[in-house]
């Protein structure tokens, strides 16, 4: 009788040992995991870095890529517009540039579709840099540090095409992995609290995932901003840039459709949405629900879902 | 064939160069199309309807809620892009007649998938709300429910109109969802009418949670058919068939190019079949001509053996003929000595008998009878002999006839004397001749100083009989020549012979004096100081056809010439580094000849002023006149 208890304690013991690795397999959730960062050439990157950082690739060397995609807030701008080199307001919220790489495609309204065309458009918009490309191309080469870099890593030396290279190729290093939320997804069940769990259990049941899914959490689709309720008529002062991106295609079906953006990080880039009208995450899930669920939440679970949301957080530190 | 070795090959290297040149083209042509490229472009293609089949897939396993994340929808592009690309790339590489056509192909399945990646867009957003209000319908309906009861009056569960009416929409939506038809749809509308209608009279929880469900049910209305038509429409973007489009118009070109090949296999084979024809038949003809060619050289040995013995042969005789010859030669070249001496001693034997006549003439008028006679007038007369000297009349001559006797025989034998000496310098000549052509057939020079008047003295002197009888006068002018270095009795043995030629060639002249003038002068030319002795006649000349073969060895003009005398003159002139010539006016002008030599003045020395009696010397600066007795 003793040894039968004993037999089944071990046979438990091997049940829970194989439950142990069952679960340290990754899980399959409509989420995945940030992958590994694709390998770039180095010097590129450093090339990128710096010219991240150079006001003088906008018109009169006020800003850079960094003025409105700052280190301290998650990539993003902190204002509801960003602002342009001659101080006027940009036409959307600056989207971060943390895990920008893994957008299908670039800006609210997808206009690129890489990240050097989002980098060459940007260089090149009036109202944001307002520089031209032989500008720029003669302000870096005559920088003698930049014509050795650019040497180095590009046979072809300075121009608009290794100028947008470098800083994409800096771009694609700018993944934040290592979140508590991926370290569940890799296996870790105990990364997060069970309460966190909860909230991305509501995450799913509410719907939210059915476009803040795969490895970004969103950006790999479009959707419409007001699916169940009218949200510019609600919001008022209706901009071009509200549009959305009818502004590219031209076809009416487009109107008000914006990229879904990346919740990673999203903790970090607050105010939310293209016009930044939701200053915090509460407001934003509120607005989520009303006009994209069409449903209403309990706090309860609005708030779960907000604590599963900072769990999207990884590691950002030092990489901008 | 009558060509130049060189142009003989121009043809055959033409030919092999055409023949080369078919050769290089038919295999560039059967290698020229790679069909690896063609198979690497169709798994390109296939690569490509894969990912699309895949793609199209993933969006019906999204339709499905089997894949639960849109990334699957997303990545296929960045492939979809690359391989697009090379696509576009293997069209660059086609020929360019297959380009215009592939490129529009490629052209349309672009734009295909640009179309496709519109709608699977769409088909995102919209599956996205349809799946989310679709999920959430069930629970909407719960919550009407929940809220009816909330809400009731009495608190009880008691089901309403309104919520069969829920539950009816709820049902219609789902069978909806499933078989979306139009009168379904109405159905639908009708239900959602009644629920806001009834929904009026009901307090606001309720009528909120209704109106949720209501815009639910007309979103899955208004998504499900979007869904439907995009799915249709992805379904129906001709991918595929742009793919296999251009994989069959591929395929065309590759078939077209494998029979053009075949076609130029063909030709290679006939060709290469024709160059193995050629070179079985140079083969056999150089076989044959190879074994021509070696009975021929058989034969060639076996001439060449025969050819060998009769060339050793001739050789032989060759060697012994030389060797006659030789020996001929040589006896000729002796002969030829022999005549040169005995012509020269022929001359000099000339002044001998001159000498012996002279000698034997003196002898003969000699006053020794005389002398006899007065010796036996003395004999008879011993016994009174001083009354005969005294006392006789011819007595009383006899001291004076003595004295007269005494006289004539000492002059007699001078005379004799002299002409003895004479002889016996002829005599000398001779024997200097002979000696000089044993040694060395008279290359040899003795060179001892000389007097050129008494040379020339000499040389008239051994012709003094030729000239005393031809009547001949004779000028001798030696004036300013020095005492030079010469070879006496060659230049002796050549003024003898001009002079006898000179004296000969006056033999027929008849109507004007025989003169011969003798000259020697010393002259400075351009080879140094000579000295030019000229002899002049003014005989009958040489006829100018002559005078080039004039020293030439036996020619002469005369009957009874052996043509010796002015060839050995040349001969000797060239031993002494010098050379004779012969000039004439022609025919009956008479002729000079003229020696010309190198002058080697003895150098004077206090000690040897002359080694003859001055007399002599001086009478050599008179031109004397020597005439005939």
């Amino acid at each position: 009788m003793k040894y039968g208890r004993l037999v089944v304690l071990l046979g438990l013991y091997g049940f829970l040992g194989l439950s142990q690795w069952a679960a340290a397999a990754p899980l399959n959730e409509p989420i995945k995991p940030l992958p590994a960062v694709a390998n770039q050439d180095p010097a590129r990157v450093v090339l990128g870095r710096q010219l991240f950082h150079d006001p003088r690739l906008s018109a009169n060397g006020r800003v850079s890529c960094a003025s409105c995609h700052r280190a301290d807030h998650g990539g993003a701008d902190a204002g509801v517009r960003s602002v342009g080199f001659a101080g006027q307001a940009t036409g959307v919220n600056a989207p971060t540039v943390l895990n920008a790489a893994l957008n299908f495609r670039q800006f609210w309204n997808g206009r690129a579709d890489t990240l050097e065309q989002q980098v060459n458009m940007v260089i090149q918009n009036p109202v944001e840099m307002g520089s031209v490309w032989a500008d720029v191309v003669r302000k870096v080469s005559q920088d003698e540090s930049y014509g050795r870099a650019f040497r180095a890593a590009y046979p072809e030396g300075v121009t608009p095409n290794t100028i947008q290279n470098a800083i994409a190729s800096y771009e694609r290093t700018l993944l934040t992995p290592n979140s508590r939320f991926d370290r569940y997804l890799r296996g870790d069940t105990n990364a997060i609290s069970t309460r966190e769990k909860a909230g991305y259990l509501k995450f799913k049941q509410y719907g939210c995932i059915a476009c803040h899914q795969g490895v970004n959490v969103g950006g790999n689709m479009f959707q419409k901003f007001g699916v169940m309720g009218d949200y510019f008529a609600a919001r008022g002062e209706s901009t071009e840039a509200d549009l959305g991106r009818y502004l590219v295609t031209r076809e009416p079906a487009d109107e008000h459709v914006f990229k879904v953006p990346s919740l990673r990080n999203v903790a970090l880039t607050a105010p939310y949405f293209h016009d930044g009208s939701a200053k915090t995450l509460d407001a934003a899930v509120d607005v989520m629900f009303r006009y994209q669920l069409g449903r209403v939440a309990s706090l309860e679970d609005k708030a779960a879902i907000i604590q599963f949301l900072n769990t999207l957080t990884g590691d950002v530190g030092g990489k901008l | 064939m009558n060509l130049h070795p060189r142009l003989k090959w121009l043809p055959i290297t033409f030919l092999a160069l055409v023949l080369a040149c078919i050769l290089g083209f038919l295999y560039i042509k059967t290698r020229g199309y790679d069909s690896s490229r063609y198979y690497e472009t169709v798994v390109l293609l296939r690569q490509l309807k894969q990912l699309d089949a895949h793609w199209e897939l993933d969006v019906f396993r999204s339709r499905m809620g089997i894949e639960t994340s849109y990334d699957s929808l997303v990545d296929p592009l960045v492939s979809l892009t690359q391989l697009r690309e090379r696509l576009q790339t293997v069209v660059a590489d086609q020929p360019a007649n297959d380009r215009g056509p592939l490129l529009r192909m490629s052209d349309a399945y672009t734009r295909a998938v640009e179309e496709k990646t519109r709608l699977i867009e769409h088909f995102k957003s919209h599956n996205a709300v349809l799946h989310n209000s679709l999920a959430f319908l069930p629970t909407a309906a719960d919550d009407v429910e929940k809220s009816i009861i909330r809400n009731s009056a009495d608190g009880s569960r008691h089901p309403t109109s309104l919520e069969g009416g829920v539950n009816h929409a709820l049902l219609n939506s789902l069978i909806y969802s499933q078989v979306p038809t139009e009168d379904q749809a109405n159905d639908i509308q009708r239900d959602l009418a009644d629920l806001r209608r009834e929904a009026g009279e009901m307090p606001q929880p309720v009528r909120n949670s209704i109106d949720i469900f209501c815009a639910h049910v007309q979103t899955v209305l208004r998504e499900q058919p979007a869904v439907n038509a995009l799915l249709n429409g992805i379904a129906a973007v001709p991918t595929a068939s742009r793919l296999d489009e251009f994989d069959s118009r591929l395929a065309k070109g590759q078939r077209d190019a494998d029979s053009l090949m075949q076609t130029y296999r063909k030709d290679l084979f006939i060709f290469a079949a024709g160059l193995a024809g050629l070179l079985l038949y140079v083969g056999v003809k150089l076989i044959r001509s190879h074994a021509i060619i070696q009975r021929v050289n058989h034969e060639l040995v076996a001439a060449n053996e025969t050819l060998e013995q009769r060339v050793q042969e001739r050789t032989r005789e060759l060697r012994e003929t030389q060797s006659e010859l030789v020996a001929t030669a040589r006896q000729a070249g002796m002969a030829e000595i022999a005549t040169n001496v005995l012509h020269n001693v022929g001359n000099v034997l000339n002044s001998v008998n001159v000498s012996a006549d002279l000698i034997s003439t003196r002898l003969r008028e000699s006053k020794v009878p005389r002398l006899a006679d007065a010796a036996r007038l003395i004999t008879d007369h011993t016994h009174d002999l001083a009354q005969f000297l005294t006392q006789d009349e011819r007595g009383k001559h006899f001291p004076g006839y003595f004295d007269k006797i005494a006289t004539a025989l000492s002059a007699e034998r001078t005379a004799l004397v002299e002409e003895i000496h004479n002889l016996t310098k002829g005599i000398d000549h001779i024997r200097e001749i002979v000696a000089t052509q044993q040694s060395h057939a008279g290359t040899t020079c003795l060179v001892e100083p000389v007097q050129v008047g008494d040379l020339l003295e000499d040389a008239l002197r051994m012709n003094a009989a030729s000239v005393a009888r031809r009547q001949v006068a004779v000028s001798k002018d030696c004036s300013d020549v020095p005492t030079v270095l010469l070879d006496k009795h060659l230049i002796l043995q050549i003024l003898i012979n001009l002079i006898a030629n000179a004296l000969q060639a006056m033999d027929g002249v008849v109507d004007r004096a025989h003169r011969l003038t003798l000259k020697a002068q010393a002259r400075s030319g351009e080879e140094g100081p000579r000295l030019c002795i000229e002899v002049e006649d003014t005989g009958e000349g040489i006829a100018s056809d002559n005078l080039p073969r004039l020293f030439t060895h036996g020619f002469t003009t005369r009957k009874s010439g052996h043509g010796f005398g002015l060839h050995s003159c040349a001969l000797a002139a060239r031993a002494m580094g010098g050379r004779i010539a012969a000039q004439s006016l022609g025919s009956g002008q008479g002729a000079t000849f003229t020696l010309d030599l190198p002058l080697n003045e003895v150098p004077v020395s206090p000690g040897s002023v002359n080694h003859s009696d001055g007399a002599e010397v001086d009478t050599m600066h008179v031109p004397t006149t020597v005439a005939a007795h």
